[in-house]
């Protein structure tokens, strides 16, 4: 016999207790994070503007997979997100019950019009048509990115009448006003998004059942993404 | 200090790095394939586990779809292998060549990601980290310690068969005397 186990052993168990320390440090959780004040004062400013809370949800909220996503609609990685990924799923998985879609507004400071187009989107959801001016800026990115001209895409997102109402409820919202009702709903976003917390766009938080997965970011294939929803739902 | 105490202590350093190694490998192969959720350890909670590190895998933007879950169901249990194999101090060498290679792509990837400006989770040790500078500096001294390893290595083998072979033509010489 050789003397082979009496070396090795003292030096497995020193593995073994690293190992057991890293275990432990990952285990630990911190406590789960109350709601943003500011989401709670976004809904009471709404109320006392005469606004609904702007419904930027696709899908059915009772659907077992609920996709939280973050999103700034100047943001090029953002498009690729939506284009490559969220606009699929919406045919698709959303369409047919099994995803819940929530947008969250998380415009970037260091691009110049992303502020204001949420504010479109948002004025655009208090009417219902949040899906139809979704899809007419990021289509059009490139276009009212360079030249700031939001409003002629919403414009041809819409019907005449409703882009009138969207219109009336941008009164206030001229790019460099602070008195737009709009920005309370974009705030308690950023607010919830900062909880997360946001560091890039996009990023999404995907819950199954109440359970809340790891948020992740960057433009992942729809391929992807529906074979991880496929491994959830065949739990 | 004498050239006895010197090779102790460069075993000493060796087999502490090679264990901090071993560690990283095994944390990192667990932490990816651990449930994400507050659900038990389950068949099906490692399969959703590796299809969310397939989802970071692929927001990498490196390999066609089709490689990306291949990819992702292979490399954690490919990190268990080795931080185990790392652990045994079996065939260290090759062990420690093998995490250097894995390693240098790992760090390949996230220089050429960074470059790109791609704001992404890093992934390395499961969800929630986003790639940045201090994922470079860490993964760079990760390849800085497997390379010191794998020298360490090869410097005791090659220590450890000089003095062998001493000994056996010790041993022969005073055989013929």
């Amino acid at each position: 016999m050789t003397g082979f186990p009496y070396t090795w052993r003292p030096k497995v168990a020193v593995g073994l207790g690293c190992l057991t320390v890293l275990v432990l440090a990952l285990v630990w959780q911190p406590g789960a994070k109350a709601q943003p004040e500011s989401r709670v004062r976004a809904h009471m400013q709404a109320a006392h503007e005469g606004l609904s809370i702007p419904v930027k949800t696709f899908g059915s909220p009772s659907a077992p997979i609920r996709l939280d996503e973050f999103s700034d609609f100047q943001c090029p990685s953002c498009r690729a997100f939506y284009e490559g990924t969220l606009r699929p799923m919406m045919a698709d998985y959303v369409a047919r019950g099994k995803v819940y879609l929530v947008h969250h507004d998380f415009p970037l400071p260091m691009h110049a019009h992303s502020f204001q187009a949420a504010r479109w989107a948002n004025a655009a959801a208090e009417i219902g048509r949040f899906e139809d001016v979704e899809a007419a800026l990021f289509d059009n990115q490139e276009s009212w990115a360079a030249d700031g001209n939001i409003e002629k895409y919403v414009a041809g997102a819409l019907s005449p009448s409703d882009f009138k109402k969207v219109q009336k409820l941008m009164a206030g919202c001229e790019p460099n006003s602070h008195s737009c009702p709009f920005d309370a709903f974009i705030e308690a976003d950023i607010a919830l998004g900062k909880q997360i917390p946001v560091r890039a766009t996009p990023t999404y938080v995907i819950s199954y059942k109440g359970q809340k997965f790891p948020a992740g970011s960057g433009a992942v294939s729809w391929d992807i993404m529906r074979q991880f929803f496929d491994s959830l739902l065949g739990q | 200090m004498t050239g006895e105490k010197r090779f102790g202590l460069g075993r000493i350093l060796l087999l502490l790095g090679r264990l901090v190694l071993a560690g990283i490998f095994i944390f990192a192969a667990y932490a990816k394939m651990k449930p994400q959720t507050e659900v038990p350890w389950s068949v099906a909670s490692v399969r959703t586990s590796l299809a969310m590190f397939a989802m970071q895998v692929d927001s990498y933007q490196l390999l066609p779809t089709g490689y990306v879950s291949l990819a992702a169901h292979l490399l954690p249990p490919a990190e268990l292998l080795l931080g185990f194999w790392l652990l045994s101090g079996i065939g260290l060498r090759f062990s420690a060549l093998a995490t250097t290679l894995l390693v240098g792509l790992f760090f390949a990837v996230i220089v050429r990601t960074y470059a790109m400006g791609l704001e992404i989770n890093c992934g390395c040790f499961g969800p929630g980290e986003q790639l940045g500078k201090i994922t470079l500096v860490r993964d760079g001294s990760f390849l800085g310690l497997a390379l010191a390893v794998t020298i360490g290595a090869f410097l005791v083998h090659r220590a450890g068969r000089n003095k062998m072979e001493a000994r056996v033509s010790v041993t022969d010489a005073q055989r013929a005397d």
